[in-house]
């Protein structure tokens, strides 16, 4: 098998003040052409992990506290600034959570595009502005000539997002990050956006972290699945394995808890209880609080093991139908 | 069969809103609901989905006079509430409550979450000091809270619970309707869970009729007995919720559900969607308003438009709804793979099991 494209190793963040890690020991690894679903529940440190990657960590408070990600054999976290500024909306580019803040209201969106292709390919005006029109109608802008013109806020909310894909592919990057991409628009503009996402990629072979907290949006877009909770990854593997053989109580509880689209309502099941705050985490698995299968062998943190064909999983007593029995009852 | 009792009927409503006046020429205005013709029955949870911008939540203010209509009736029993003066409709408010969007800025941050469950209550002159704290303390418990929280202000709470002071508040008057726009949209799904189950306990309760606004597919799926689908101020579609999820006879309904993403691998081929953006609602299209991003238009629907057409169990506006063969949700697209339903089950066993222990140890 060829090495991966990205290769993240125990990746911790960690806040000033704050006792636990708002990202632990994560670790992942992504091929070309294949996409990442992080999923997980507001504040697990999704868009933490993804900026920790770009090197947009607001730090101070925020720091890195260990681990290596290799980019195509490169460590991103140990990297000079310069370097990485230089990688950065070339080889690996990100498509922000909210497009508003990471366009700039004052620019024309073709000179913006522009100006990522003239900074990063050392090319003139003419052929800069050219690559922002292909880009424009790669990404199926409507008479995107004129478009080039325009400032943000003359566009939609999916026109915006398609102007932020454009930009963040304009130089065929190897990686792209894409925090929430299409969780601020509609369904049927979100289904758009994610066929247009899915054929770029496609003829790209761009490898893409899509973070996401839909589970329906990782079912369509995902090769590979993390699923995160309170800042660690507690489920990871194929999307098949993740969706067909769910492991984690954790994943299984945030799965039954979604109402269903089908015919029969059944009372939703819930989580009962909050995502710990880093101050008062548990010290052993970090669900363990809201977790209906708590043993006393949840007090010490449970590793990442490994349940056949890189379906990996976080808990002690995994698979649960053998613990039911274990226990007795 | 015979009809349910309609609780809440509108009739022709509208409501405009006249934008910003620019340098040069008129002040344009959004017909941000119009002529809308609705029938709630007493007891039902009725949900109104669309896409942004499509006047949902005008069309739900405008069901309690939370805005007065531009035109048309809302009959609320016997009463035409569009044209009650603001004392009388102060009373009125007691039976028809509100639960707002965003839990973050639709309470007071001054006001303890006792003073904010209680107010209502006063408002409406409603029981002695005494009986109105200890109502308070009961709704608290009811929403899952407990009632030393009536001391506690606002920002001391998780989102979620803030949803549910917001629902306490709002049932604090003895409402009879409650209108909820987007009361779940801003959480996450375990938290969301918890509403959505809370909701429909107190309507089961206190035998609330509930209007939810939506625009999660999958939420109105789980709770509404009927839909309304409104597109760009106008509705197309009205059915119950089982009819109108599994045979759509709307294309823009079909175009809805076609849209979903569906938790469950391999659940779509590559779906055929609508192309474009929602038309500006300041210049809608002629004819039927979907025809700009509709696959079965013809010549028709750019010149005519289609009215509202049918009875309680299912209304359509479309020309050519007896033609054509929509294709809505099987079952077989949302059901989950028998090991994963397998493991949900024993999630709910244990967590049945530990609820049990912790109730009665
Ligand atoms: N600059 C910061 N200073 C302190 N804490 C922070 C900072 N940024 C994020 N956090 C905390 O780190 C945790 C993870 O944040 P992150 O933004 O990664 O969450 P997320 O998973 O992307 O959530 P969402 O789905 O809401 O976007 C949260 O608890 C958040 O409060
Ligand atoms: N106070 C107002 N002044 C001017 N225009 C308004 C006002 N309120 C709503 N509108 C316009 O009326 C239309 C319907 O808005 P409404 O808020 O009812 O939509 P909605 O379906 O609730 O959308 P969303 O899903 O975004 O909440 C929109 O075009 C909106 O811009
Ligand atoms: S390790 Fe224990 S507490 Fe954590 S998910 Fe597994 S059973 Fe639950
Ligand atoms: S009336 Fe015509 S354009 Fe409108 S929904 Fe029906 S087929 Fe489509
Ligand atoms: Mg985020
Ligand atoms: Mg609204």
């Amino acid at each position: 098998m060829t090495a991966p494209l990205l290769d993240v190793q125990g990746l911790g963040i960690s806040v000033q003040g704050a006792r636990a890690n708002l990202v632990d020991d994560m670790s992942f690894t992504l091929h070309a052409g294949q996409t990442l679903c992080i999923v997980g529940e507001s504040g697990c440190g999704k868009s933490l992990t993804a900026l920790a990657l770009m090197g947009l960590l607001a730090s101070p408070p925020l720091a890195v506290t260990g681990g290596r990600a290799l980019f195509a054999g490169q460590d991103l976290l140990a990297m000079p600034r310069a370097e990485l500024r230089d990688i950065r909306g070339d080889r690996m580019a990100m498509i922000f959570q909210e497009p508003m803040s990471s366009l700039n209201p004052a620019m024309k969106i073709g000179e913006q595009i522009a100006e990522s292709v003239r900074r990063h390919k050392h090319v003139g005006y003419e052929p800069a502005r050219a690559r922002a029109l292909e880009m424009l109608e790669r990404v199926r802008i409507p008479a995107a000539a004129q478009r080039l013109d325009e400032y943000p806020y003359q566009l939609s909310g999916g026109m915006r997002q398609r102007v932020m894909i454009a930009m963040a592919l304009a130089n065929d990057p190897a990686l792209l990050i894409a925090d929430e991409p299409t969780t601020a628009l509609d369904v049927t503009i979100q289904a758009q956006i994610l066929d247009l996402m899915r054929t770029l990629q496609a003829e790209t072979g761009a490898a893409m972290i899509m973070i996401t907290h839909d589970l329906g949006v990782v079912a369509e877009m995902a090769d590979q699945v993390a699923v995160m909770y309170a800042g660690r990854i507690v489920e990871s593997g194929p999307t098949e394995a993740i969706f067909d053989d769910p492991q984690h109580p954790y994943t299984i509880g945030l799965m039954s808890s979604m109402p269903s689209l089908g015919a029969h309502r059944e009372r939703l099941v819930t989580i009962p209880g909050v995502v710990p705050q880093a101050n008062d985490m548990p010290s052993g698995c970090r669900f363990a609080g809201r977790c209906p299968f708590r043993t006393s062998a949840c007090d010490t943190p449970p590793p990442l093991e490994d349940f056949g064909g890189g379906h990996r999983v976080a808990c002690v007593n995994a698979p649960l139908e053998a613990s039911r029995q274990e226990t007795g009852t | 069969m015979t009809e349910p009792k309609p609780i809440l009927r509108t009739h022709g409503l509208r409501r405009e809103f006249v934008t910003a006046k620019p340098l040069f020429g008129a002040a344009q205005v959004v017909r941000a609901v119009d002529g809308v013709d609705l029938e709630i029955a007493e007891g039902e949870t009725f949900a109104i989905v669309g896409e942004s911008g499509c006047g949902k939540s005008t069309l739900a203010r405008l069901l309690v006079r939370l805005i007065a209509p531009t035109g048309g009736e809302v009959w609320y029993g016997g009463t035409n509430i569009a044209d009650l003066d603001e004392g009388a409709m102060r009373a009125l408010r007691r039976e028809l409550q509100f639960i707002f969007q965003d839990p973050f800025s639709s309470l007071n941050p001054r006001m303890s979450v006792g003073a904010l469950i209680e107010e209502p209550l006063g408002a409406h002159g409603i029981g002695t000091s005494q009986e109105r704290k200890a109502r308070v303390a009961e709704l608290l418990t009811r929403v899952g809270l407990r009632p030393d929280h009536a001391d506690r202000y606002p920002h001391e709470f998780s989102g979620g619970q803030r949803q549910r002071i917001g629902i306490a508040r709002a049932l604090a008057s003895g409402p009879k309707v409650v209108i909820g726009d987007e009361p779940v949209s801003a959480l996450d799904v375990s938290i969301q869970a918890q509403v959505v189950n809370i909701l429909e306990d107190l309507k089961e309760e206190f035998g609330l009729t509930l209007v939810i606004i939506a625009h999660d597919l999958a939420v109105i799926r789980h709770m509404a007995d009927r839909v309304a689908v409104m597109y760009l101020g106008e509705i197309v579609e009205t059915g119950t919720a089982d009819a109108l999820f599994a045979r759509p006879r709307h294309p823009y309904t079909e175009a809805l559900l076609a849209a979903i993403p569906i938790a469950r691998t391999g659940a779509r081929r590559a779906s055929a969607h609508i192309e474009g953006d929602l038309p500006n609602p300041i210049a809608p299209p002629s004819g039927c308003r979907f025809h700009t991003r509709c696959r079965y238009a013809t010549e028709i629907c750019r010149t005519d438009h289609p009215r509202l057409t049918g009875s309680g169990a299912g209304q359509v506006a479309c020309h050519h709804s007896d033609t054509l063969a929509l294709t809505g949700l099987a079952d077989a697209d949302t059901d989950r793979p028998a090991a994963a339903k397998a493991r949900f089950a024993l999630y709910r066993d244990a967590q049945a099991r530990k609820a049990k222990e912790t109730t009665e140890p």
